[in-house]
């Protein structure tokens, strides 16, 4: 266990004291947390006319949830957001998760050329890419279509996530693979049937994350899709019309999508832990 | 039946650094040979390019009759045990231990047997079903000897095995291995630092330092008879004290002295240190040799208890001869010694050995 120092401020105060102040200060950092999320319920459940009210208000509804749900347009969001996040999630692990093995594990041109690269595309701003990712796709034909938004996904994923794969592959012991190689393994074999498996809380980890990333990404779905294929963020925002603001469904569409990241985050929290821990 | 042969063997990192310089080795079948040396001497390089898992940069490796410099480590009929175990984290004991077996594709039935054998010579039955994080460190060298035995190579390769151990387990380790190398001659080459484990493992030792053989033989001839300073110093514990000599002659008998010591040579030593008569040489003791208290000017010089460390067995003692410190071992434990004390510390002239102090090689007739 690591050696937990009271700081000297709190080292006078009896033990008694010393928990109450650290009970108090996790309340309110977990209130801090909270309350927009609270906040963003509370608004959901007001009726239209009461979401600028919502500290004092007493009417709640669920009528913005109804109407919600009875849009077409924003159940076909949410089936298309799923599908995205978990294709990306899925091409891009396949990349990195052996593009991080390559960098733990290889040193020479190839390698450091790959890492170069990465390295260049993390020092640029994400914003900068939209503009140039949307002529591209206007000019391959691939804008507003499941590809056109996959394809960015699946390589910032790969730019991003290839380093922290990298980190989770430093952290296990190459002899294990050596032992393999000695046990009758190809290279190939040693790292499918040996460094895969010991890697798997990282892998989940990263897959979480990734899901995660996609499923809230805002800005490459803003402009690389039009009205054929609506992902959930960019509907949400569509809540910003000429007619006004409609701060209730908005509120309502936001809690919906933030269900399914609650709960991947729920269950899969003890992966994520475990998978940036080794 | 399986030789090695190490030819001219070198291994170049990059332009800077030459891990492995010309080393000439064979190693005999069923021999057991010590690799020992400091931190860094390319002891470890040399054995994970017999594995292949080091590319040679040049020089050749025979392993039997087959030169293997460009095979993969599965194909070179070896087998390995790391320092830090490396068994396969996800897999129960039972499939750590059957894993090479079933890459060669042997029966299921073959490969319960063979691991009933290996299971039977180490004592493993209860823990098959267990995951290796589920094992102290003693278990898990004990389950990566296992990993070997079944496979049956021609060659076990030991990488440190019991650095990661505590000093009893480590010692009762040592005697595992040297049992079972009693009971399954295999060729075997086990690298360590540690020149206890060297000594009482090998039938042969090999000393080396920066990437270069320093001396092979057997343990009693590296430790009677080191060729340098080096070896004379890293093999034997506590280490072998140096003094600075001067070699003159008195009479008929030629003297190895200091301002502080003033020893007669053997007979074999005089005729090998005539060239150096006048001149300054090293002269090294080892402090087992060096007993308390001998009337015998000729074969004894006074020094001044510095430490006493009372081991029970027997005493050490620090003590300071002129501007040197000296060692001396093996002092009875119930010698009445304290710091501070002036005493004789005497030596059979036969135990002295020289060094040239430029080369550092040994003097020889």
């Amino acid at each position: 266990m690591a050696m937990v120092r009271t700081p000297l401020m709190f080292a006078r105060l009896p033990i008694g004291g010393r928990r109450l102040l650290f009970g108090l200060a996790i309340t309110g950092i977990c209130l801090a947390v909270a309350f927009p999320v609270l906040w963003l319920i509370l608004t959901s459940l007001r009726p239209e006319s009461g979401v600028y009210y919502v500290h004092r208000g007493t009417e709640f509804t669920l009528a913005s949830y109804a109407e919600v749900l009875l849009d077409e347009r924003l159940i076909q969001a949410f089936v298309n957001s799923a599908l995205i996040s978990t294709l990306a999630t899925i091409f891009s692990l396949l990349v990195t998760v052996s593009s991080g093995y390559m960098l733990s594990r290889f040193r020479g041109p190839a390698a450091q050329t790959w890492f170069g690269t990465i390295y260049v595309f993390r020092c640029v701003p994400y914003i900068s890419w939209v503009l140039p990712l949307y002529f591209v796709a206007q000019s391959w034909g691939i804008y507003d279509t499941y590809i056109g938004l996959l394809l960015p996904h699946i390589a910032v994923h790969i730019c991003f996530f290839s380093w922290l794969m990298k980190g989770f592959f430093d952290g296990i012991d190459p002899s294990m693979e050596h032992a393999a190689l000695i046990d009758g393994c190809t290279r190939w074999g040693a790292f499918i049937r040996v460094a895969l498996p010991s890697a798997i809380p990282a892998i989940s980890a990263l897959a979480v994350l990734c899901w995660l990333f996609t499923w809230n990404e805002f800005l490459f779905a803003l402009i690389l899709t039009g009205n054929k294929v609506p992902v959930i963020t960019v509907v949400m925002a569509q809540f910003v019309t000429e007619m006004g603001l409609r701060w209730n469904l908005m509120a309502a569409t936001a809690v919906m999508a933030l269900v399914p990241a609650f709960l991947l985050a729920l269950f899969g929290q003890k992966y994520v832990i475990r998978g940036l821990r080794i | 039946m399986a030789a090695i042969v190490l030819d001219k063997l070198n291994k170049h990192y990059g332009s800077l650094h030459h891990a492995v310089k010309d080393v000439d080795l064979t190693i005999a079948d069923k021999e057991f040979v010590a690799l020992v040396g400091p931190s860094g001497c390319g002891k470890s390089t040399t054995l994970r390019m017999i594995a292949g898992l080091e590319d040679i940069s040049s020089g050749e490796i025979r392993i039997g009759d087959r030169v293997v410099n460009h095979l993969p480590p599965r194909d070179r009929d070896i087998a390995m045990v790391f320092q830090n175990y490396a068994l396969y984290q996800h897999m129960s004991v039972y499939d750590n231990l059957a894993f090479g077996l079933r890459n060669k594709k042997m029966p299921e039935s073959e490969i319960k047997a063979a691991i009933d054998r290996a299971t039977e010579m180490l004592g493993l039955h209860e823990l098959l079903k267990r995951k290796p994080r589920q094992l102290s460190g003693g278990q898990q060298q004990r389950v990566a000897l296992g990993r070997c035995i079944v496979r049956n190579p021609l060659v076990f390769l030991f990488d440190e095995p019991l650095s990661n151990l505590d000093a009893k387990l480590r010692a009762q380790m040592r005697i595992e291995i040297k049992r079972l190398h009693a009971q399954l001659p295999t060729t075997s080459v086990f690298v360590t630092h540690d020149q206890v484990e060297a000594m009482t493992l090998g039938d042969r030792v090999v000393v080396m330092k920066d990437g270069r053989v320093q001396q092979a033989g057997t343990p009693l001839s590296v430790y009677g008879h080191p060729v340098n300073k080096f070896v004379a110093g890293f093999i034997g514990a506590p280490a072998m004290n140096f003094l600075e000599v001067t070699i003159a002659k008195e009479g008929d008998t030629v003297v190895a002295q200091s301002p502080a010591v003033k020893l007669a040579v053997s007979e074999a030593s005089s005729r090998a240190l005539e060239a150096y008569k006048g001149r300054r040489v090293i002269m090294g003791l080892r402090p087992e040799h060096l007993a308390l208290g001998d009337g015998v000017v000729s074969r004894s010089f006074a020094a001044t208890v510095e430490v006493v460390e009372q081991l029970g067995s027997e005493i050490l003692l620090e003590t300071r001869v002129g501007d040197a410190r000296v060692t001396a071992a093996r002092v009875p434990p119930e010698t009445a010694v304290a710091a501070g004390d002036q005493v004789r510390l005497s030596v059979q002239p036969g135990r002295l050995h020289f060094f040239d102090p430029e080369t550092e090689n040994v003097i020889t007739a």
